[in-house]
């Protein structure tokens, strides 16, 4: 593990394979990074399963979530039964690398869900094929394309305490007048149906890099809005830095950087690859095409206003290339993502595989009818959007710096990051580390009664005399520094009650 | 409410009845063959029918072609009768005796005078009485005309203004307040003035333009070839161009007269009729009608020719076709024989038979006959004739569209139509919340300003700006329609008679137009008005009318108002009462009538419901107009059958369903099986302050720290201890018990002696 400098490893095993001595190695899915030798690896394996055998012994349930060693913490995640997705994070001396446990989680959940919308379960690639092959090969170029944004230069930066006013598997909204709402649901009905039959076909609506409207369910927005942000928004599409790296101002990622990485992790691919055939019985030969829906700059927008990519590779004997499909959990079958884009305004438009029987000349009927029938009307919201919208600084509340969580409907909304950066560090620490805490009590809660919530708050006066405020109540959740603020506690519960009053309809006032 | 709809199905489906015409005229006809009587003259001003017999005037007000009332009749001494008009007041009556000499009678007193005109240089081409307010008749001679008025005190006339200038002929109609007077080689140089209350407008001289026929023969404009026609309020003329075969359109502007563009005709002769603002050409010979909406100045015809139908007394749907053949054998004359005389608006005279009609239009057959729903919507809503029909009709329709599953963008088109007409009608102040318009009101206004404003406020250029403005005007037809109902239900009981000879009416437009009384139709339906509704806003409107014309009040007046409260258009087969004047339909209605039978019938297929009710909502909130909550409720449960709970939360989000109590209980009804549901309610509630539904929820799910610090912060008083207490039991927690306690015994200060207190007293030390 010492000879490893990258910070981070990231891996994946699944603890119902390799029950052999000798063929532990067929139980590691994915291990990042790619060149690190074996038997690191599997001590890195070998040490999170033992625990995790320990741990079930007292909770069957919830095993493990996570270690925390001396110089590394491990982060603990079951994406799928006996499927492990375990990080391993370096405690360095800079005192940068200062994180929160479940932030760290939000990204391996995150990267599992994109994985399985794109690919479907783990599982059932492991049991389609099961030498592993499949799942292997899928995992290692989507999960390299996934890390590709959070590359700092040569190294692998995760979300640290600084980032502790942000939600990751969260969609953020943007408000709109009632008016307006009911143009955009008169549009979605429009897109909707423009397919074959009476069925209206799913859609979801962004504006720049918010949501506007949705018709999946719930996961299935939260999971499709995380990509449409990574890579297909117009700020996705135009910017150079990647879009995580707006979120978090202070650290531009150089795309030649980025670029090198990439390059430098496939060709160490190749190696993995030849040895984990060596390795697995009965090694598979067959090359097959696999999508990377997460490579980064695949993405164009055509002249027509359609957003295209050759990722899905092309339809057999021709050059044209496939169109993206993905695979919603609500109805529990593939649909077709066809993007549509105009100025600020994206468009995506589900169309349930099954629906069209000729393929891509279905499809493109398809596209050219939304064109059609909706292109004005997407113009029109478009434009009402626009004049109504309040720019980067929009949900800026001066004075405040916030969080704002709501668990039910999976949306959050905080400060602009610009404005988080002005922050001390001091305040950030103490919030990263009340968030942590809240996370606990959040945690233990659950496992106490699983059908309850549990209702608190805690005000807490940091060391630079900022006021840290969390607030927990019936789903929602409030984190809230309050820098150069009064000094008394009738201060702080007076500005999260005019908070609540003015941006949270009332939820959070409560005596 | 179901029940009524159904049955009225059959009547108001898409069926129309036959569709055989889209035209009919009544039967039985206003009969005014009264054997001695010497031709029939129309009298626009008062809407009457005057038949002259050697001694006497008998008059018929045209209401409701039903109308059997015995007619009035005046003396009259005997002489030859050219034409006759009795002044707007009715205390006059204006008899031309020859082309020199027009002779007066004042009804009351009885006494007569004569007016002539030098013989040798002029003579008189006809007079109307008017309600401008500088005069109140005005003569039309060769020579120019006179301004006179009216001394009642010497019983006299007095010249106000004479204008001197060659006329060959004059068109005019009172609708109009317009006379149009023909001069030069071929009749075809007009001069026009409007003699309106507001006062009088000159129009610019201008010419109207004709095909020549052959190389050397100018061809010469009659006056049958002109027709006045006042549409949506806008004044319009109709030229017919005999040579070149065209029927030339002119709008009049107070600054301008400008040509439309041009109708084909396929006729020699043509009759022009207006009903309802539906512009009617007459082609005589084939026989056949044309129909025109030029609302927006399209000239397209709504449907293909078809003839004109006799109907039955009741249209009782496909057995009038059968029974036509008989009628047409009762009648004796022949349909657009040559007795036939089309008086302005919409009438049609027999005069050998001594017959008359008011045209209808079968609203059923022409619904039926387009299938571009939008636009037979947009047209059945500008219709004011029969609003119950239209309601029905118009209600049928959107049923019918959202049933069948026709494209959504369809059907946005179609509740915008209904959602706009609605909205300008409560813009125009007459429609109250739950769709009952106070009919006099809004009639009126808008016939006030239709009149006043024709000419004295349109640009050619603003006609689309004006819209609003022409809905407005368009109610005009509507405001005589009512008042045509009452006027002929308010029969005036004076009866004198007047010996008349002369019977010269003979069967034209234009012998009609110049040669009969004229009333005024601004006093006579200020009068009705101001009786049927005694709102003040009408008096108000009305005075103004009055001011410039004559101020006495017909004696009618005071016997009208029970009598045209009862008033009830036949074509309206009235479930909604005589409330209504238009079809034009709420938001509320939309739900009853279309929403919430829908979804009973739909079944299946919830979303597209949905779809539409966020069409609806979207025509709906652009016109700034309210919607029941009901409609809200339905919508969510409808989301709810399919699951489509994250778009349920969108919408209360964004507010695209607006918060109320009844939206509330129904997400905590739904939110028994979906917690984010619940909540949604709950927070609903609280946004609502509706604190003690809001604390009682909280209870129910146990929350009774937080349901007791939320009534402490509200001072929610109404919600029983017992009840905080019972939940803090439940709970199972002595503690919180003990604090409950406290609470209630420190803030309410009885509570220490109630039997609750002992008991959960009791309680709490046995627990503890």
């Amino acid at each position: 593990m010492t000879a490893i400098n990258e910070g981070i490893q990231f891996c994946i095993f699944d603890l119902r394979r390799g029950q052999h001595e000798g063929q532990e190695i067929d139980k590691i899915l994915f291990f990042s990074p790619s060149d690190c030798p074996f038997p690191t690896q599997l001590s890195v394996i070998g040490l999170c399963e033992g625990i995790i055998t320990f741990t079930r012994i007292f909770s069957p349930e919830a095993p493990c979530e996570v270690i925390e060693a001396e110089r590394h913490s491990h982060v603990f995640y079951e994406a799928e039964s006996d499927i492990w997705m375990v990080m391993v994070v370096d405690k360095n001396k800079d005192a940068e690398s200062i994180w929160r446990g479940d932030a760290l989680r939000d990204i391996l959940k995150e990267v599992h869900s994109l994985f399985t919308m794109f690919h479907g379960s783990l599982r059932a690639l492991l049991e389609k094929q099961p030498s592993g092959e499949l799942a292997r090969s899928h995992l290692y170029s989507f999960i390299t394309d996934y890390l590709t944004d959070f590359h700092v230069g040569k190294k692998i930066q995760m979300p640290s305490f600084r980032d502790c006013l942000s939600e990751r598997k969260t969609i953020q909204m943007l408000t709109i007048s009632r008016e307006v709402a009911i143009e955009v649901q008169s549009l979605v009905t429009v897109i909707g149906s423009s397919c074959i039959g009476n069925t209206i076909c799913n859609s979801m609506i962004l504006f720049q890099d918010l949501l506007v409207s949705t018709t999946l369910s719930p996961d299935d927005t939260t999971n499709l809005f995380t990509y449409a942000v990574l890579r297909l928004t117009p700020h996705a599409l135009t910017s150079n830095t990647n879009s995580w790296s707006y979120l978090r101002k202070g650290t531009s990622a150089p795309n030649v950087a980025a670029n090198t990485a990439v390059s430098n992790a496939g060709s160490a691919s190749e190696g993995y690859q030849h040895r984990s055939r060596d390795t697995s019985p009965g090694g598979q030969s067959q090359r097959f095409h696999i999508p990377r829906p997460l490579q980064r700059d695949k993405w164009s927008k055509r002249k027509d206003g359609f957003v295209v990519t050759d990722v899905w590779g092309a339809e057999v004997g021709t050059s044209i290339p496939l169109s993206p499909t993905l695979w919603l959990q609500q109805t529990e079958e593939r649909a077709y993502l066809c993007v549509y884009q105009h100025r600020n305004l994206t468009i995506m438009l589900l169309i349930p595989v099954c629906l069209m029987i000729n393929g891509e000349q279905g499809l493109s009927l398809v596209k050219k009818q939304l064109f059609e029938n909706a292109s004005q009307k997407i113009i029109n919201v478009e434009e009402k959007l626009s004049r109504g919208w309040g720019g980067e600084n929009a949900y800026h509340v001066s004075g405040y710096r916030y969080l704002l969580v709501d668990r039910d409907m999976g949306i959050s909304r905080a400060s602009p990051p610009g404005k988080v950066t002005t922050l001390t560090k001091d305040s950030l620490l103490a919030l990263n580390k009340l968030r942590e805490e809240v996370d606990l009590e959040k945690s233990r809660a659950k496992r106490d009664k699983p059908d309850s919530r549990k209702d608190f708050e805690v005000c807490i006066r940091a060391r630079n005399n900022a006021w840290i405020i969390a607030k927990v109540t019936r789903g929602r959740e409030l984190y809230m520094v309050l820098e150069k603020a009064n000094e008394t506690l009738l201060f702080a519960s007076d500005a999260v009650e005019k908070f609540s009053n003015r941006y949270c309809d009332g939820a959070f006032s409560l005596d | 409410m179901l029940g009524k709809v159904s049955c009225d199905q059959p009547r108001a489906g898409l069926s129309g009845s036959g569709a055989l015409s889209h035209v009919y005229i009544q039967h039985p006809p206003l009969r005014c063959s009264i054997p001695e009587t010497q031709g029939l003259y129309h009298d626009d001003g008062n809407k009457l029918i005057l038949a002259p017999t050697c001694d006497q005037v008998l008059s018929w007000n045209i209401g409701p072609s039903t109308q059997l009332d015995p007619p009035n009749s005046d003396s009259i001494s005997e002489g030859p009768v050219l034409s006759i008009r009795y002044s707007l007041d009715k205390k006059v009556i204006g008899i031309q005796r020859s082309n020199h000499e027009i002779q007066f009678k004042n009804r009351e007193t009885g006494e007569t005078f004569s007016r002539r005109c030098r013989q040798d240089s002029e003579s008189i081409l006809g007079f109307f009485w008017t309600d401008c307010p500088s005069c109140d008749i005005i003569f039309i001679k060769t020579s120019g005309m006179d301004l006179l008025s009216y001394e009642p005190e010497l019983n006299t006339l007095r010249l106000v203004e004479a204008k001197r200038f060659n006329v060959s002929w004059y068109a005019y109609t009172h609708e109009s307040r317009l006379v149009l007077l023909a001069s030069g080689m071929q009749c075809n140089i007009f001069s026009g003035y409007q003699f309106s209350s507001g006062g009088i407008i000159r129009l610019p001289k201008f010419e109207m333009t004709m095909a020549k026929a052959e190389a050397n023969r100018k061809p010469v404009l009659a006056a049958d070839d002109i027709h006045i026609a006042t549409i949506y309020g806008r004044i319009y003329c109709l030229q017919l161009d005999r040579a070149g075969m065209l029927l030339n359109l002119y709008r009049f502007y107070r600054d301008a007269v400008v040509q439309q563009g041009t109708l084909p005709i396929y006729s020699s002769t043509i009759a022009v009729s207006v009903v309802d603002n539906v512009l009617l050409v007459h082609q005589v010979d084939a026989k056949v009608i044309i129909l025109y909406d030029i609302f927006l100045d399209s000239l397209a015809p709504i449907s293909a020719p078809l003839p004109l139908l006799l109907r039955a007394t009741s249209s009782s749907g496909r057995q009038t076709v059968q029974a036509e053949d008989n009628l047409a054998a009762t009648y004796g004359g022949t349909i657009y024989g040559e007795s036939w005389t089309f008086l302005v608006p919409d009438l049609i005279c027999d005069v050998d038979n001594g017959l008359l009609w008011k045209i209808c239009l079968d609203l059923e057959a022409i619904a039926a006959s387009s299938s571009d729903i939008p636009s037979v919507l947009d047209f059945l809503q500008r219709r004011r004739s029969q609003p119950g029909m239209i309601k029905k009709l118009c209600l049928a329709i959107l049923r019918t569209i959202i049933l069948e599953r026709r494209p959504i963008s369809m059907i946005a088109r179609a509740i915008d139509v209904i959602v706009t007409s609605y909205s300008h009608l409560v813009k125009m102040g007459g429609a109250l919340s739950g769709g009952s318009v106070s009919p006099v009101q809004t009639a009126h206004s808008g016939s006030q300003h239709g009149v006043n404003s024709v000419l004295a406020s349109e640009e050619p250029t603003t006609r689309i700006v004006n819209r609003g403005k022409s809905i407005r005007e368009e109610s005009l037809t509507g405001a005589e329609n009512e008042q045509q109902q009452s006027t002929a239900q308010s029969k005036p009981k004076q009866s004198s008679c007047h010996s008349v000879s002369d019977s010269e009416c003979d069967a034209n437009m234009q012998a009609v137009g110049t040669g009969l009384g004229d009333m005024s139709l601004a006093k006579s339906s200020s009068g009705d008005l101001h009786a049927s509704v005694a709102r003040e806003e009408m008096r108000k409107a009305t005075g103004e009318w009055n001011s410039g014309a004559d101020f006495e009040q017909s004696p009618l007046q005071s016997e009208r108002p029970e009598q045209s409260r009862t008033l009830s258009d036949p074509c309206v087969s009235n479930q909604q009462g005589s409330q209504l004047t238009s079809g034009a339909i709420s938001p509320d209605e939309m739900y009853n009538f279309v929403f919430a039978p829908v979804e009973d019938e739909m079944g299946g297929d919830p979303g597209y419901l949905v779809a539409t009710m966020v069409e609806f909502l979207r025509s709906v909130s652009k016109e700034r107009l309210k919607v029941h909550p009901n409609l809200y409720v339905m919508m969510i449960q409808l989301l709810a059958r399919t699951n489509r709970y994250a778009e349920l939360a969108l919408f209360i989000r964004n507010k695209i369903i607006e918060p109320s109590k009844d939206v509330a209980f129904q997400l905590l009804e739904l939110g028994r099986e979906n917690l984010p549901i619940r909540k949604l309610g709950l927070d609903m509630l609280r946004q609502l302050s509706l604190h003690y539904d809001y604390v009682t929820e909280l209870l129910q799910d146990g929350h009774y720290l937080e349901a007791l610090r939320y009534a402490r912060k509200y001072k929610v008083v109404t919600v029983r201890p017992s009840l905080f207490l019972e939940a803090a039991i439940a709970n199972n927690n002595p503690l919180h018990l003990a604090a409950v306690l406290r609470f209630f015994s420190d803030f309410t200060p009885s509570f220490k002696s109630t039997s609750d207190f002992n008991r959960y007293h009791h309680i709490l030390t046995e627990m503890s």
